[in-house]
């Protein structure tokens, strides 16, 4: 008796702990939400006190070109997610089902290329770019980050396609299925959680990248959402935290509900490949 | 003949991703390990020549050149960070396995999203709202309580701090669904056992429960330790901003590299260190590597 009074009065404590650090972790969210709601622009709002308006998201979606921030957004992340997922599907095929001279070789100096920061070859890649005059244009954008999200998509989808059984493709080959077919009939349907959760992280990176995108795009129409969002703050003239509030809240909601909506495949779409390496 | 064609396909199926990583990675490497050779700068965009060594021995002799006290800084940042992240991660998860904590999905779903957030927007949201020092909610608590404003930003031990606080803020969830996942992996019955025998909470946790972490938790630490040390946007973000410099000096090496690319225009410089950057992390990954392979040969 005495001992399941103790045990309520630890849960009671416990549960008051949890609760303490669920607000400590949304604390800074909610207070940037309220101040997206907070009337009075510029610098001199009084917080979460005062009227609450809509006023904020109205501003930024029409008097900032966030709709072309958003277009540019999509195109980039749609562009890099097909440049991408095709490259590297093509690429992790051949590395889970043919035997060739250097393969592992390959796949261990992809791993290390992969850990190099991009952000160090950054000033190489703007030369090489100024040279090819990619510079400026969504195309230039769309091949850095298909280049970094290449590497991680053959990673992460070998070790998936190396769970499916060969025996299946066995007999569609004997029914006379040539190579593409098979990948295109067989894998990409069987590795289908594996490709989802690959191309919505592509589709997450590009979507949260802010450093090339003003580094390489030199005029504000041609931001994303990210490049846009940094310039909002950034510009010392213009400030204004409830319009940059409003703004945050508009870029994280997309990504926040694609992340819940994955979130279940999360742990296992990500693990397949490392845990057996 | 056929063995022939198989392997002419295997390449044809990778040319693509090859071409791109080749152009867009690979090469852009080996161009700054060129350029870590000349003396490229703003007043030699095309006519640079060619100095040796001379960057990496000023990067890595020349004490003055921020290089070594940068990469100080990101040592201790990465170890300090590693611990903390683990250590909190580890506890919070334990509690959250406690039995008879009901409402553990609910505090496992709101501690999420952190991660879920974009990470720049975290960032600057913290900087707006947390640590700016009119608004800012850190700020308007020590105000209320009667305390004078204090600028997080500007000097470099509050900075490193903040940087750290957030940092913290931001990686924790990763860590906690990750070891959570690692906990649900581990055989209820060796915790049964243990009891008959008498064993106590903190004896569980040490003799069981952490030792079977180990090897699941084995890569997630070793990718997270690169996170770590290869972290960019939070200290550029919060403290160095073009036109709005917070007025500490904190330089990590990743950040020294790119404000003497993109702020000082110093390219050789910047690509010196870059290489260098660039063999501690071959090293250290081979030097993980060959301890994981050791460790599975043992078993």
């Amino acid at each position: 008796m005495k001992s399941t009074g103790k045990k309520k009065l630890y849960l009671l404590f416990l549960n008051l702990f949890f609760i303490c650090v669920c607000l400590l972790a949304l604390v800074p969210v909610l207070y940037v939400f309220l101040l997206s709601l907070s009337s009075g622009g510029g610098a001199l709002i009084t917080g979460a006190s005062g009227s609450l308006t809509l006023e904020n998201y109205r501003k930024i979606i029409v008097e900032k070109p966030f709709l072309q921030w958003l277009f540019n957004s999509i195109v980039l992340s749609v562009g890099t997610m097909l440049l991408a997922m095709i490259t590297s599907i093509g690429a992790s095929y051949a590395f889970s089902r043919f035997r060739f001279r250097g393969k592992n070789a390959a796949m261990q100096l992809l791993l290390l290329l992969n850990a190099f920061p991009q952000i160090l070859s950054m000033f190489a890649i703007f030369r090489l770019f100024r040279l090819m005059n990619l510079l400026d244009s969504h195309a230039g954008l769309i091949f850095i980050y298909a280049g970094s999200m290449c590497i991680f998509g053959i990673w992460n989808m070998k070790g998936y396609f190396d769970s499916i059984p060969i025996e299946i493709e066995e007999a569609a080959k004997i029914d006379g299925s040539g190579n593409l077919q098979l990948i295109l009939r067989i894998i990409m349907p069987l590795a289908r959680p594996a490709i989802i959760v690959t191309a919505v992280m592509v589709l997450i990176f590009v979507w949260n990248e802010y450093l090339f995108a003003t580094t390489f795009m030199l005029r504000e129409e041609s931001y994303t959402l990210a490049g846009g969002l940094y310039q909002l703050q950034a510009n010392d003239y213009s400030r204004s935290w409830p319009l940059f509030s409003a703004a945050a809240i508009l870029v994280s909601v997309p990504i926040l509900v694609i992340f819940f909506c994955i979130q279940k495949h999360m742990v296992s779409g990500l693990t397949a490949g490392g845990v057996k390496g | 003949m056929k063995k022939h064609s198989t392997k002419i396909y295997a390449w044809l199926y990778c040319l693509p991703a090859f071409t791109l990583i080749g152009v867009i990675v690979l090469f852009p490497i080996l161009y700054t390990g060129y350029i870590s050779l000349t003396n490229m700068n703003l007043y030699h965009w095309q006519d640079y020549t060619f100095v040796g060594a001379d960057n990496y021995i000023r990067a890595l002799v020349k004490v003055d050149s921020g290089f070594l006290s940068a990469l100080a800084t990101t040592l201790l940042w990465t170890a300090v960070n590693m611990i903390l992240d683990v250590a909190i991660a580890y506890l919070l998860a334990v509690g959250l396995n406690v039995e008879g904590l009901r409402a553990r999905r609910i505090y496992k779903t709101l501690l999420v999203f952190p991660w879920a957030m974009p990470a720049y927007v975290s960032i600057l949201v913290w900087r707006v709202g947390m640590f700016n020092t009119e608004f800012g909610l850190l700020n308007r608590f020590l105000t209320a309580l009667g305390f004078d404003k204090m600028d997080f930003l500007s000097r470099n031990v509050p900075a490193f701090l903040s940087c750290m606080t957030l940092n913290l803020w931001m990686s924790l969830p990763y860590m906690i669904v990750m070891i959570d996942g690692g906990l649900q992996s581990i055989d209820r019955s060796m915790y049964e056992s243990a009891i008959l025998d008498g064993a106590n909470p903190w004896q569980k946790n040490w003799y069981i429960t952490i030792p079977s972490l180990k090897k699941i938790m084995a890569p997630i630490i070793i990718m997270t330790t690169f996170t770590m040390f290869k972290q960019f946007d939070i200290l550029y973000l919060l403290t160095m901003q073009k036109g709005a410099v917070s007025g500490s000096t904190l330089q990590t090496i990743i950040t020294y590299a790119h404000q003497n690319a993109f702020v000082s225009n110093n390219y050789g410089l910047s690509s010196a260190v870059s290489m260098v950057i660039f063999v501690f992390i071959i090293v250290f990954s081979l030097w993980t590597n060959r301890a994981a392979r050791t460790e599975r040969s043992e078993q």
